[in-house]
């Protein structure tokens, strides 16, 4: 699961020069981290919705589930609906 | 007999760079490369500059206008280029006929079935075609004005008149110019030019020059 969501956020993120195994499960997706800004935290917001059916009704939840690779993957495991 | 192009040679008198989908010229020298099209530009981005991972989030209007001016500021080896203070005496003035129709395109793709519709922010963000003159003010740490504007056709005079608006103001000392179009994500035309307030003192030899220039992309 965790290396899964790693290259999809790679590719959906167009993130040419990180492999999965840059990115850190614990270390934070925004800010130094991988450098994501505002656009790319829509991005994932969509990607959650595509892939795992997970709709997220207040987008400034974000903040928590894009917290790092780890929460993100807890927080899809236990709100997939496919 | 060997074309100029060819032989490498710039003939226009001011520094350019040239691309399209299957070769870039800078000041007329074609830089080597093993790709054609959209591939050719990231090829390209990886031995020239490297240094800018947003390119690659970039549609194709704003990857070419990019990596033209990046190429173009290398070539005249700018002391400020890198340089992290704000410009406020260049403004870019770009100009193309097709805007962001090929954005829009990739755009209009994500939401066109209501059974898989999923507007991409990403793709979304780049449906303007001034966001190409943002993307270099960013990287340049320019602070000018910045202007695309959408026309019917190629017209250096049109071109030469609208640097000279730029340069109307006590502060603007130079210009970013230059034709920057897309058609799909494979294809492309473009150049780009910096003029100074001298070289663009007079409107017809300036658009001579990027006539010149312009005729390198046939």
């Amino acid at each position: 699961m965790i290396l899964k969501l790693k290259q999809e956020i790679i590719e959906v993120l167009n993130l040419e020069d990180i492999k999965p195994e840059d990115i850190d499960n614990d270390a934070p997706l925004f800010g130094e981290g991988l450098g994501l800004d505002s656009i790319d935290a829509l991005e994932l917001i969509v990607l959650m919705e595509k892939n795992y059916g997970i709709k997220l009704q207040d987008p400034a939840k974000g903040k928590e589930i894009f917290k790092s690779i780890n929460v993100m993957a807890d927080y899809i495991q236990k709100n997939r609906t496919r | 007999m060997k074309s100029i192009e060819a032989m490498g040679m710039n003939v226009s008198g001011l520094d350019n760079v040239v691309i399209s989908s299957s070769k870039v010229l800078v000041n007329g020298r074609a830089l080597e490369h093993e790709s054609q099209g959209n591939a050719m530009l990231t090829e390209i981005y990886r031995s020239h500059v490297a240094d800018w991972p947003k390119f690659f989030k970039m549609d194709t209007l704003s990857k070419v206008g990019f990596l033209a001016t990046e190429l173009l500021l290398k070539e005249r080896d700018e002391a400020r280029m890198g340089s992290e203070e704000f410009a406020s005496d260049r403004a870019i003035v770009l100009f193309g006929t097709t805007a962001s129709l090929c954005a829009d395109r990739n755009y209009q793709a994500t939401i066109q079935s209501a059974s898989d519709y999923y507007p991409s922010p990403a793709l979304f963000v780049y449906t303007l075609p001034n966001i190409v003159t943002g993307e270099i003010a960013i990287r340049c740490h320019y602070r000018g004005e910045t202007q695309f504007l959408v026309v019917e056709n190629f017209d250096s005079h049109q071109m030469a008149f609208h640097v000279q608006c730029a340069l109307q103001d006590s502060v603007t000392k130079s210009v970013l110019v230059g034709w920057v179009d897309s058609t799909g994500n494979d294809d492309f035309e473009c150049f780009m030019t910096l003029v100074d307030r001298n070289e663009a003192a007079c409107a017809d030899t300036l658009a001579e020059q990027m006539e010149g220039i312009m005729n390198n992309l046939k």
